[in-house]
């Protein structure tokens, strides 16, 4: 082969068969590790060609235009036949089919896997080259095959790895190609950047394998020559023409992924309308309705401002599809809320994506919705009832079709406890001891010494097998994470106008009905593809219930944005912290937060939302922020500038928003690179400091006249913002549903507890505090009742004030909705006179009837549980046998009759009936929740005697004193903001307390700390603005008490 | 609620009645009787052994342990019968006086577990299975009298009836945990609910139905003496001795479907003590002949300290054994059973020369030479003696790919001299080839990094080598080829 190109050096060479780890349990490298590595040798280009997968080009893409290296699109395939290639995509073309092939591939097996023949190939490639890899014993045949199907297209794939013959190989491949006059090319089959991935790169092996490391044998590759090599290497392994072949092939290959040029559905534009007069038509046609009596001049102006840039972007087919979306579930009366930067603009008021008003919210929100600069899609999440999301999600199936709409992906990145299970297994570890060791790091993050611990949990740290697991670990869980499978985004479509399957490859999911892409949300932010997030919202369920049955009840109309504004009474009750159930303020945190910040109006409401969030809190805002809201601190602006950023937040920033806005008044930052800033907060903690930003940051503010121990202040408390900052614009549009949701718990709170408990699982708190709650606030609650329950939670009209609550067979474990919609029919026809009634009429099949008596629902028929179960029992099984009736003394004396059903029934045992204790227990165990007593007024006396003290006694101890308590275990939270302190929050009868346990005490209490479901802590009272806290000093587990609930009662008879 | 008209319907009515009070006055016999001791009653008594240690899910079903307190028990009573895994009963009415009434037939079968250093715990009750539920219960339970069972049965739990978890739980939501409410429960309505099964059980307990138990009898084991009438240190005329013996043994065997894995001979002397010779086989033998055959090449080696007087043959536990029937061709014949013929040959050879001293090589998948076999023990499974790297998954490595290997591996990699960074050994070396490496090896200590290279020595053989990639990049010798 003669060099065409003498221009070409003689060491330059593309790498053109390379794994990333997004081949899964192959590939031992990040792609933006190979690149940065490949960039660093010297490399031409680099191919990054995953088996079957595009998942990792785009962060390899973003990474080689840092690094000005090319990156060339490809992928590996193993066809059915065994027939194995590389493919590379020389253009947009070739790209999208390559994309069309791995999705071929990808729909035909079940998650995970791929299926590929040789028809496929020839079906669906154009415009890609082909890197034959002969198998173990060349085969001519398949390289007959692809030379015939692929002409001028395919090269041999010379992969020499010193295996001790690669003189043979080559030779022989030589031969092969002069024979099948197929051209040969060098490459590396590389797993991993650095040969010291190699163990790294066995033990994915051995997992993926699922065998210890030991027996994976001649699986593993016999050495470390799979990785990114020298140039001098490479010059010495191969013939010089072979690596120049790698250099025109890469030059053949111009494709790059920025020429993706994404395109929105257009079906949404009727015909003879363009995007922009369809939306413009939408937006007046909404303004009318939100403003009746005209639309106000600086609206008016906002408006045409917000609409001429939508247009100058081309963003109108977004908002079309967000307006489509919320359309379609306003139709089925499904609740939805947009939040979002683009979701708060006076364009998506007018569509009803959201219900901020921009009165209502000062007009201080709509500064920044979209900027021009920074060339990214809008953001719009839009909420939908968790119970019926789906509808959403189908919908769109349905109305584009699967080639042109799926979920985004979500990379399931490596976790301390999957990389100990799995490396656990490869190193032989017996199943328990996995399990022992997984638990042991559950809380690392691969920085932290481990010795204690693993001493603690009976593994010796010097033993080498378990260095080498826990550095391979280490290694695993390294930022940023080693990915182990694709799963699916909670909520985010992609849709678009032509196939998308030509833009990324799509697979199917695990759920059955869903499709994801190849690609995450970062991926698909990069690229700058339109994606909305439909998510699931467990209160916008519980609103529409809660606005279902007050409506029902009183008459009235009750809806989302329209309850009447600014309550002073349901801001006096939210500054009381009294708020269980209420939407995002119900947490520990926040209720600690609403004494002290006492909202009195919705933008207070917005404050609170995002001001109790790990980044405020570690970037030192909270303090600051209240003191000036007391005012025990002046409120003082550096410069005009800053004080029209964060004037709104008493000169503190809160917000994310603001933060960036301060980067750019302050430090001179263009939007492009305040973006780039809010992406590095995400990251600085695990990739290291901001680096270069600081400096830019700092040097802009002191040259701007900023104090450098302003500027030094503004810098930590980013790095404290971190990941966590949380947009104003996401927390305008929670407040509403916080003033919402806290507004029926003032006026309604029987409707609002029973919406909750027919929500439910969502929010805070399980139904036992929310049934409690509600009766401290004088809600009547009946039990669970088969002659009065439906399935759901309903309301019982009383004649005066509150209606009662009657719980919901829906509580009630093990039992089946369609069992209990079958007792709700069949009680229509009359009453139930005795189980057996119930038991014939509803035809309701054994278990069902056995959790309707464990939940204690027969009472009214059977008088207490255990008769109950008796009767249950016999209801509907065959008659007894002979023998045993001949005995029975109801009939063995009198030759009467065999017993009819009310003669069994009169034969009832003398049962013993259940203690207090028994129902007690009974009770949690089927319904979560008594009416009865709380267990521990039952255990009072026994902890008494241990000196503890009820959470009553502790409100009125001083700040400092030593005390003990004990409490059925509500909570137990470990926030990562929070520095190894666990929260823990105990109740008992008399209400809750709050403890802190420090790291140190919880590693000393591991075990009690988390498994106690009965906690005893002693410690000391801390006491500030209001608030209590118990900080631990030591933990007895005392759960064996509960058990005693049923001993006692037990041994009393 | 109506009260319900009938509870207690367990009530012992049809227990056998006692027998009828002794006459106060003693007839005076005819002629003389051996003075028979007073029995109060005939009535069954049985006696519960409860064995803890044997309790649990993860139990067999009878254990050895058990079989051996039963023999044990065998001493008390003829009458002992297994109730697996941790109970033996012992129906003790008539040995009562034999060991002095109740409490002395305690302390004697507590002495005999002591000795077999078993913990148990002991319940006396009319009924055999109201004996177990009392021994299970864990507290002192000794019912002599049928009209105390069910008073005495009342605070047991019912978990020691050992009914199926789901039955007990189902009881439990009733408010029922102790036998006596179980006892309260209407009849009918009780075996509607929980099948006639169950109240089957309830009337054995406390007697209201008969509860056959099968009779525990001890495995037989074979051991047989033979008296010599000469003295005799010559090994053919002990083989001879033998002989019958084991005829005797392969009937008892055949008889009983049986084969042993172990076999004692005993040889005894006029002065010294006798010496053992043991024999074990690799499947359950039954063959007398094969047995004969076995012992013979093991009576061979033996050493005899004096002549022997008697020998005698004492076999292990019988075994079950998968029967065969004769093959049709002889060994080594077409179709003959050759692989049978290669166990013999092991066999044999492990009689002749020790347990240990017959191996056979394996190969095992490692890239690393010195890791690629290993030594195991003939018999083994033969499958894991995989051949070369398989030719799938997308790290194979194929034959064609791959340099050949020398079939002979030095023990321990030796060290090379070297001169100018090349190896010496016994002279110059020409290295050939090209190198192949090896990295692998990091889970078990035993990391290599290496390239390996053939070359010749002055004298042309072809040596493998080694050169490692660490430095100071010593040189090896780890192979010759042939």
């Amino acid at each position: 082969m003669s060099s065409r190109h003498p221009s070409v050096a003689s060491g330059a060479y593309a790498e053109l068969h390379c794994l990333s780890n997004f081949t899964f349990l192959r590939g031992a490298s990040h792609p933006q590790e190979l690149i940065a590595r490949a960039a660093e040798l010297g490399y031409t280009a680099l191919a990054l060609t995953d088996e079957c997968s595009l998942s990792g080009v785009v962060r390899a893409h973003v990474a080689a235009k840092e690094r000005g290296l090319q990156l060339i699109i490809g992928a590996e395939f193993r066809l059915a036949c065994g027939l194995r290639l590389v493919v590379l995509a020389t253009d947009r073309h070739g790209y999208g089919r390559l994309c069309r092939l791995i999705t071929v591939g990808r729909r035909a097996a079940a998650k995970g896997g791929y299926h590929l023949t040789r028809e496929d190939l020839a079906a669906t490639l154009e415009h890609c080259l082909l890197l034959w890899l002969p198998g173990a014993v060349a085969q001519a045949e398949e390289a007959r095959w692809l030379g015939e199907v692929f002409p001028g297209q395919v090269w041999i794939a010379v992969e020499l790895l010193r295996g001790g013959a690669d003189r043979a190989w080559l030779a022989g491949l030589e031969r092969l190609g002069r024979e099948q006059r197929l051209p040969l090319v060098a490459s590396g089959d590389v797993h991993m950047h650095v040969r010291s991935r190699r163990r790294l790169q066995d033990a994915l092996t051995a997992v993926r394998l699922s065998v210890p490391v030991r027996q994976a044998g001649w699986s593993l590759h016999p050495n470390g020559e799979r990785h990114l090599r020298e140039l001098e290497r490479l010059v010495r392994l191969y013939p010089p023409e072979l690596l120049q072949e790698t250099v025109r092939i890469a030059r053949r290959c111009t494709f790059s992924l920025d020429e993706l040029r994404y395109e929105y559905p257009r079906e949404l534009v009727p015909p003879g309308a363009t995007p922009a007069s369809h939306l413009r038509r939408l937006t007046e046609a909404g303004a009318r309705r939100r403003w009746p009596h005209g639309v106000p001049a600086s609206e008016r102006t906002a408006l045409e401002h917000e609409l001429a840039l939508i247009g100058e972007l081309h963003y109108e087919p977004y908002f079309l599809t967000v307006h489509d979306l919320v359309e379609f579930a306003r139709s089925r009366g499904i609740l939805c809320q947009g939040r979002g930067s683009a979701a708060n603009s006076r364009v998506c008021y007018c569509l009803g994506v959201t219900a901020v008003d921009p009165q209502r919210g000062a007009g201080l929100l709509f500064e920044r919705f979209m900027s021009k600069e920074r060339n990214e899609p809008p953001d719009i999440d839009i909420d939908f009832e968790h119970e019926r999301r789906e509808e959403v999600i189908q919908y769109v199936y349905a109305k584009y079709g699967r080639e042109r709409a799926a979920l985004a992906a979500t990379v399931i990145l490596y976790r301390a406890r999957s990389a100990l299970r799995d490396l656990g297994k490869v190193f032989g570890l017996a199943p328990e001891g996995c399990a022992r060791l997984a638990k042991t790091m559950q809380w690392w993050d691969g920085s932290e010494a481990l010795d204690e611990r693993l001493r603690a949990a009976g593994f010796d740290p010097e033993d080498p097998a378990l260095a080498s697991l826990v550095a391979l670990a280490r290694e695993l869980v390294a930022f940023p994470g080693f990915p182990r499978h694709l799963s699916q985004h909670v909520g985010g479509l992609v849709i678009s106008a032509g196939r998308l399957d030509e833009l990324v490859p799509i697979e199917n999911a695990s759920m059955p009905d869903r499709t994801v892409v190849q690609w995450d949300k970062d991926d698909l932010d990069a690229l700058g593809l339109l994606k909305v997030d439909v998510l699931a919202l467990g209160m916008l369920s519980a609103l529409r219930k809660g606005f279902a049955l007050v409506n029902d009840l009183r008459g009235t109309h009750h809806a989302l944005g329209t309850l009447p504004a600014e309550d002073p009474e349901v801001y006096a009750m939210i500054s009381r912290a009294d708020t269980v159930g209420v939407f995002q303020i119900e947490s520990r945190a926040q209720m600690a937060m609403l004494p002290r910040l006492k909202p009195r109006c919705y933008y207070d409401l917005v404050i609170e939302v995002a001001i109790v969030r790990p980044g405020p809190i570690q970037g030192d805002m909270v303090h600051p922020y209240l003191r000036r809201r007391q005012a025990r601190e002046p409120v003082e602006y550096p410069s005009a500038e800053v004080e029209s950023v964060l004037r709104r937040t008493l000169g503190v920033p809160i917000f994310q928003e603001q933060v960036m806005q301060l980067a750019v008044v302050a430090a001179g930052f263009t939007p492009g690179e305040a973006d780039q800033l809010r992406r590095a907060m995400g990251a600085w903690k695990r990739s290291g400091g901001l680096g270069h930003l600081r400096d830019r940051l700092i040097g802009g503010m002191c040259a701007r006249g900023y104090s450098p121990q302003f500027a030094e202040r503004i810098y930590r408390q980013m790095l404290g913002f971190g990941d966590y900052g949380f947009p104003e614009a996401h927390a305008a549009s929670f407040a509403l549903l916080v003033y919402d949701s806290a507004w029926l718990k003032h006026h309604e709170p029987a409707a609002f507890t029973a919406a909750l408990l027919n929500s439910q699982p969502m929010g805070f708190y399980a139904p036992a505090q929310l049934v409690r709650d509600a009766r401290a606030h004088g809600v009547e609650v009946q039990p669970v009742d088969v002659c009065a329950s439906e399935w759901d939670c309903t309301l019982e009209h009383r004649d005066a004030g509150q209606p009662a609550l009657r719980l919901g067979m829906r509580l009630v474990k093990g039992l089946s909705r369609a069992g209990a919609e079958r007792l709700v029919r069949a009680r229509l026809a009359g009453v139930f006179s005795t189980v057996e009634d119930l038991g014939r009429r509803t035809g309701l099949e054994r278990g069902d009837l056995e959790a309707l008596a464990a939940a204690g629902a027969l009472a009214t028929l059977s008088g207490n549980r255990h008769l109950a179960f008796w009767d249950v029992a016999g209801v509907e099984r065959p008659l007894p046998i002979e023998g045993a009736t001949e005995r029975d003394g109801v009939d063995v004396l009198s030759d009467a009759p065999r017993p009819g059903p009310s003669a069994r029934q009169a034969a009832r045992p003398l049962l013993a009936a259940p203690t207090e204790g028994e129902n007690i227990v009974g009770d949690y165990a089927s319904l979560g929740l008594t009416l009865g007593r709380h267990p521990l007024a039952l255990l009072r006396d026994t902890l008494k005697r241990k000196g503890v003290r009820a959470a009553q006694e502790i409100v009125t101890l001083g700040h400092g004193r030593a005390v003990r308590t004990a409490g059925i275990v509500l909570m137990r939270q470990r926030p990562a903001a929070a520095g190894g302190v666990t929260f823990v929050t105990l109740e008992d009868e008399t209400g809750q307390v709050n403890v802190i346990v420090w790291e140190r005490i919880a590693e000393a209490h591991r075990e009690t700390l988390v498994s106690a479901r009965l906690l005893e802590v002693h410690g000391r009272l801390q006491r500030e603005e209001g608030v209590t806290h118990l900080i631990a000093g030591g933990l007895i587990d005392r759960t064996a008490l509960l058990g005693a609930l049923l001993t006692r009662s037990r041994d009393f008879h | 609620m109506r009260a319900p008209r009938t509870i207690d319907l367990f009530a012992p009515a049809d227990l056998p009645a006692r027998s009828a009070p002794r006459p106060a006055v003693q007839p005076v016999a005819p002629r003389a009787l051996p003075p028979r001791a007073i029995q109060p009653s005939r009535a069954p008594l049985w006696l519960g052994v409860h064995v803890p240690e044997l309790s649990g899910p993860g139990q067999p079903g009878t254990s050895r342990a058990l079989l051996v307190l039963a023999a044990r028990a065998q001493r008390f009573t003829p009458r002992v019968s297994l109730a697996p895994p941790d109970g033996v009963l012992l129906e003790v009415r008539s040995s009562l006086h034999l060991f002095g009434g109740v409490e002395g037939l305690c302390a004697a079968l507590l002495g005999e577990c002591a000795e077999l250093k078993r913990t148990v715990t002991l319940a006396f009750a009319p009924t055999p299975l109201a004996a177990l539920v009392g021994t299970r219960a864990q507290r002192p339970f000794r019912v002599l009298d049928a009209a105390q069972l069910t008073g005495s049965l009342a605070p047991v739990p019912v978990t020691a009836l050992r009914w199926p978890q789901e039955t007990i739980e189902r009881l439990a939501c009733l408010g029922v945990r102790t036998i006596g409410q179980v006892l309260r429960l209407p009849r009918a309505g009780f075996a509607q609910r929980f099948g006639t099964m169950r109240l089957t059980d309830l009337d054995r307990l406390v007697g209201r139905a008969s509860d056959p138990r099968e009779r525990f009898e001890a495995p037989a084991r074979f051991r047989r003496r033979r008296e010599l009438s000469y003295e005799s240190a010559s090994h053919a005329q002990l083989a001879a001795a033998l002989r019958p013996l084991l005829a005797e043994l392969g009937d008892f065997l055949t008889a009983r479907q049986c084969g042993v894995l172990a076999l004692e001979c005993l040889f005894w002397h006029r002065r010294h003590a006798p010496t053992r010779c043991e024999l074990r086989l690799g499947e359950p033998q039954a063959d007398a002949q094969r047995l004969a055959q076995l012992l013979d090449e093991r009576l061979r080696t033996l050493a005899l300290p004096e002549p022997v007087r008697a020998c005698e043959l004492r076999a292990g536990l019988p075994v079950a054994r998968r029967l065969h029937s004769a093959g049709l061709w002889q060994p080594g014949e077409r179709g003959g059973r050759a692989e049978a013929s290669g166990i013999e040959l092991i066999e044999r050879l492990r009689v002749r020369l020790g347990e240990e001293a017959i191996e056979t090589l394996q190969l095992v998948p490692d890239h690393r030479p010195e890791a690629a076999w290993c030594r195991a023990a003939p018999g083994a499974s033969a499958a894991a003696a995989s051949a070369p790297p398989p030719q799938d998954g997308p790290d194979a490595q194929g034959a064609l790919r791959t340099a050949p290997r020398p079939l002979w591996l030095l023990p321990v990699p030796r060290r090379l001299p070297q001169h100018g960074g090349l190896p010496r050994y016994r002279g110059t070396l020409h290295l050939e080839g090209e190198p192949e490496r090896i990295e692998t090896g990091w889970w078990d200590g035993r990391d290599v990094a290496r390239d390996y290279y053939n070359a010749r020595d002055v004298h042309g053989r072809r040596l493998w080598l080694y050169r490692e990639r660490e430095r100071p990049h010593r040189w090896f010798l780890h192979g010759v080829y042939g």
